[in-house]
C-alpha cells in the first residue's frame, strides 16, 4: 500500500493556447436583459508573466489581462470568464483492449480534432482531461448531460482488432498501435464498486458528442467595474488648480498634471424687467476652450 | 471557480492633452480646437495607444499599440489527494535485466522494464549528530564508586529486554563513554544507536523558556542498513476508484453508555481504572466511553 500524492494548489503555467475567455457587458446591476456572452481570444488578451532571472521561463500564477480600450472602455459592468479550453469532438467507438479485457474506455478519431488540437490526443497528453457528455437525442431541452463527467486516466494510439465471439458474433476492442488515429483513453470511474459489482459506470456511446476539457486550472470569473470617478479625480476639484476667467466667466478645473479636466460656465440669471439677479449658475462647458491652459495663465 | 472583483476608473486612459498643432482661429479670430483634426482626442480613450502630440506610439515592427486597461491576476491549480493506493500482483518481465543502467537512480529514474529488486538497493550510510546526555543514565551501573559517582560497566546490558537488546558501555575511559541503545544483542556493533558522552566537554543551550541548559557533550551515530532484502520489494500499485481521495483507512467512532449499575459501590473505582491518560478523562466522560 501506498499513499498518493498529497493535495496541493500549485500556481498555474498554462499556456494560453489552453485557455478560453468569454466576457458579459451590463450597464448597471440593475439591468434586466439576459446575459450575452462573447468570446475573446486569450491570444490577445492575456499575457503571462516571465521568471526575472530566466526571460524564456513562465514565471507561473501571475498573467497580466490587456483587456482592449475599444471594447472595454465604456462604463458600466463586463464579466470576464477564464476557464480551461473546450474540445468538442465525437465517441468513435467504446471497447476494451484486446489483452485486458476488463479494461473499458472511450475511442476518439484524431481525424476529427482541429488541427491545432491534435498534439494534445498525443499518447498521455489527455491525462487529466474532463470529459462531458451532450444528449444523444438534441433537441430535447437541454443538450448537455448535466453533473456527469469524467476524468481521463490514459490515453494511447490504439488499433481496433476483430476478434470472433462464435455464433457469427464479432466484437471490436483495441490493441496499442502508436501508427494509428485512433486514441483509446480510460476514464476514471469506469469500474463498479466492489459492494456492487455490477454496476458499471457510465462512460458514453459510440457516436455521442462530447466536450473534452483540460483541468491545467482553475476557472476564474472577474467583475471588472468601469467607473468615471474616484478619489483621485474627486480631489481634483478639492486641492488641484483652478482658473476663473473674470472676462468670459470661465471656471476651469485641472487635473493633477495642469490638463484641463472639466470647464464650467459661470453666470448669474436676472430678471429680464428689474435687473434683479435671480440665480448664480455654473453650468458645464463640453465645448472645452484651450486658451485656458494653466501653464500659460500662469506663465508670466 | 474563484470570483474576482477589480475596479478601474476610466479617467486614467482618458486623454486630456490639447496638442498645439490642433488649434485653429475661428471665424471671430478666437483660438479655438480644430474637432475634426484626426489627432483630436480630448475627452476620449483611443483605441491605439497615442504620444503628447496625438501621433500614435509604434511597436518595433512599425505597428500601432492597441491601448489596454491591464488587470494582473493570479490563476491557480488545485491538485486533490489522489489517496491510498493498493499492491496489485502482477507478472514481472521474463528476461530479467543482468547489468544495471550507469548512474542509476532508483528515486529519480522510477520503475524500469526487466529490472530486479536488487537493481534498488542502496548501500548502508550513516547518520551522525549532537545531542545530549539524557540516555546516560539508562546504561549506568546500579553501583556508585567510592565518591558516590555512578559507574560504568563496559558490556553491562541494562536492557529491560536483555535476550534481545542491548543497552549498555562499550568502553569506558577517562575522556568518554561510549555506549549503545536498542542494539541487536547478536550483532551489537553494527546496531542499534552509538552515543559517546564526554566527561569534560560541556554544551549549553536554551530551552523553550529561555533558560541556559548544560549538558555533557554528547554525539550520536547510527548505521542505517539502506534499503535491501528486507526493506524492499517490487510490486505495481493500482488505484481502486472507490478509494480515489481516501488517504486514511476508516475509523469507527461511536459512542456507547454502559451502565454498570448505581448500586455498585466500587463503580466509580471501577471507572477510574480505565483512565490511564488524560485522553481518557475526555473518552470517559460522564460514563459515556467511547470505542
Amino acid at each position: 500500500m501506498a499513499t498518493g500524492n498529497y493535495g496541493t494548489i500549485r500556481p498555474a503555467d498554462v499556456s494560453v493556447e489552453d485557455i478560453e475567455m468569454f466576457y458579459s457587458y451590463t450597464p448597471n446591476r440593475e439591468s434586466l436583459i439576459d446575459v450575452e456572452l462573447f468570446p475573446l481570444n486569450p491570444a490577445e488578451v492575456l499575457v503571462p508573466a516571465n521568471n526575472p532571472n530566466n526571460v524564456t521561463e513562465i514565471f507561473g500564477g501571475l498573467y497580466t489581462l490587456k483587456l482592449p480600450t475599444a471594447t472595454f472602455g465604456t462604463k458600466g459592468f463586463y464579466n470576464i470568464i477564464i476557464r480551461p479550453k473546450q474540445i468538442r469532438t465525437k465517441i468513435q467507438d467504446c471497447s476494451v483492449l484486446v489483452d485486458n479485457q476488463d479494461v473499458k474506455g472511450i475511442v476518439f478519431d484524431l481525424n476529427q480534432i482541429p488541427s491545432d488540437l491534435q498534439n494534445r490526443f498525443e499518447n498521455g497528453n489527455l491525462v487529466g482531461y474532463r470529459v462531458e457528455y451532450l444528449k444523444e437525442q438534441a433537441g430535447t431541452g437541454q443538450d448537455k448531460i448535466q453533473n456527469l463527467f469524467r476524468i481521463i486516466t490514459s490515453n494511447n494510439r490504439a488499433l481496433p482488432i476483430t476478434q470472433n465471439q462464435g455464433n457469427s458474433n464479432a466484437s471490436v476492442s483495441y490493441t496499442f498501435n502508436d501508427n494509428s488515429t485512433s486514441i483509446f483513453c480510460t476514464v476514471s470511474p469506469s469500474s463498479a464498486p466492489s459492494i456492487k459489482p455490477n454496476a458499471t459506470p457510465f462512460i458514453g456511446n459510440p457516436q455521442q458528442d462530447v466536450i473534452i476539457t483540460n483541468t491545467f486550472f482553475d476557472p476564474v470569473m472577474l467583475e471588472i467595474e468601469m467607473v468615471e470617478f474616484d478619489d483621485e479625480t474627486l480631489a481634483y476639484a478639492l486641492f488641484s488648480n483652478q482658473t476663473k476667467s473674470l472676462e468670459d466667466g470661465i471656471y476651469t478645473i485641472y487635473n493633477f498634471g495642469n490638463q484641463i479636466y472639466r470647464q464650467y460656465n459661470l453666470y448669474e440669471v436676472k430678471d429680464q424687467f428689474t435687473g434683479k439677479p435671480l440665480f448664480e449658475v455654473r453650468e458645464q462647458k463640453f465645448t472645452i476652450d484651450p486658451t485656458k491652459d494653466f501653464d500659460e495663465i500662469t506663465d508670466f | 471557480m474563484k470570483y474576482i472583483r477589480k475596479k478601474r476608473n476610466l479617467e486614467n486612459y482618458i486623454v486630456r492633452n490639447i496638442p498645439k498643432s490642433i488649434l485653429i482661429k475661428d471665424s471671430e479670430g478666437k483660438t479655438v480646437i480644430d474637432v475634426d483634426n484626426p489627432k483630436y482626442y480630448y475627452g476620449t480613450i483611443p483605441e491605439f495607444k497615442i504620444d503628447k502630440e496625438g501621433n500614435f506610439l509604434l511597436n518595433t515592427f512599425g505597428q500601432k499599440i492597441k491601448n489596454t486597461i491591464d488587470i494582473n491576476l493570479y490563476l491557480t491549480q488545485k491538485v486533490d489527494d489522489m489517496g491510498i493506493f493498493t499492491d496489485k500482483p502482477y507478472i514481472p518481465k521474463d528476461t530479467l535485466l543482468t547489468d544495471k543502467p550507469q548512474n542509476f537512480n532508483s528515486f529519480s529514474y522510477g520503475r524500469l522494464a526487466g529490472a530486479p529488486v536488487e537493481f534498488y538497493y542502496t548501500p548502508p550510510n550513516s547518520v551522525s549528530g549532537y545531542t545530549d546526555d539524557s540516555l546516560l543514565k539508562q546504561v549506568k551501573s546500579y553501583r556508585k564508586d567510592v565518591n558516590g559517582q555512578d559507574v560504568y560497566v563496559p558490556n553491562l546490558n541494562t536492557s529491560s529486554n536483555p535476550s534481545e537488546l542491548y543497552n549498555g558501555v562499550i568502553s569506558e575511559d577517562t575522556e568518554k563513554t561510549v555506549y549503545k541503545i536498542n542494539a541487536n544483542v547478536n550483532n551489537i556493533n553494527n546496531t542499534g544507536i552509538k552515543y559517546t558522552t564526554y566527561k569534560n566537554k560541556f554544551t549549553t543551550k536554551k530551552d523553550d523558556f529561555g533558560l541556559n541548559q548544560t549538558h555533557k557533550t554528547t554525539t550520536f551515530s547510527v548505521n542505517n542498513s539502506g534499503w535491501n532484502q528486507y526493506n524492499t520489494s517490487l510490486s505495481a500499485t493500482t488505484k481502486k476508484e472507490e478509494y480515489l481521495g481516501i488517504v486514511f483507512k476508516p475509523e469507527i467512532d461511536s459512542a456507547v453508555f454502559i451502565n454498570r449499575g448505581i448500586a455498585d459501590i466500587f463503580e466509580r473505582h471501577a471507572l477510574l481504572s480505565e483512565i490511564k491518560t488524560t485522553n481518557d478523562i475526555d473518552t470517559n466522560r460522564g460514563g459515556f466511553i467511547r470505542i
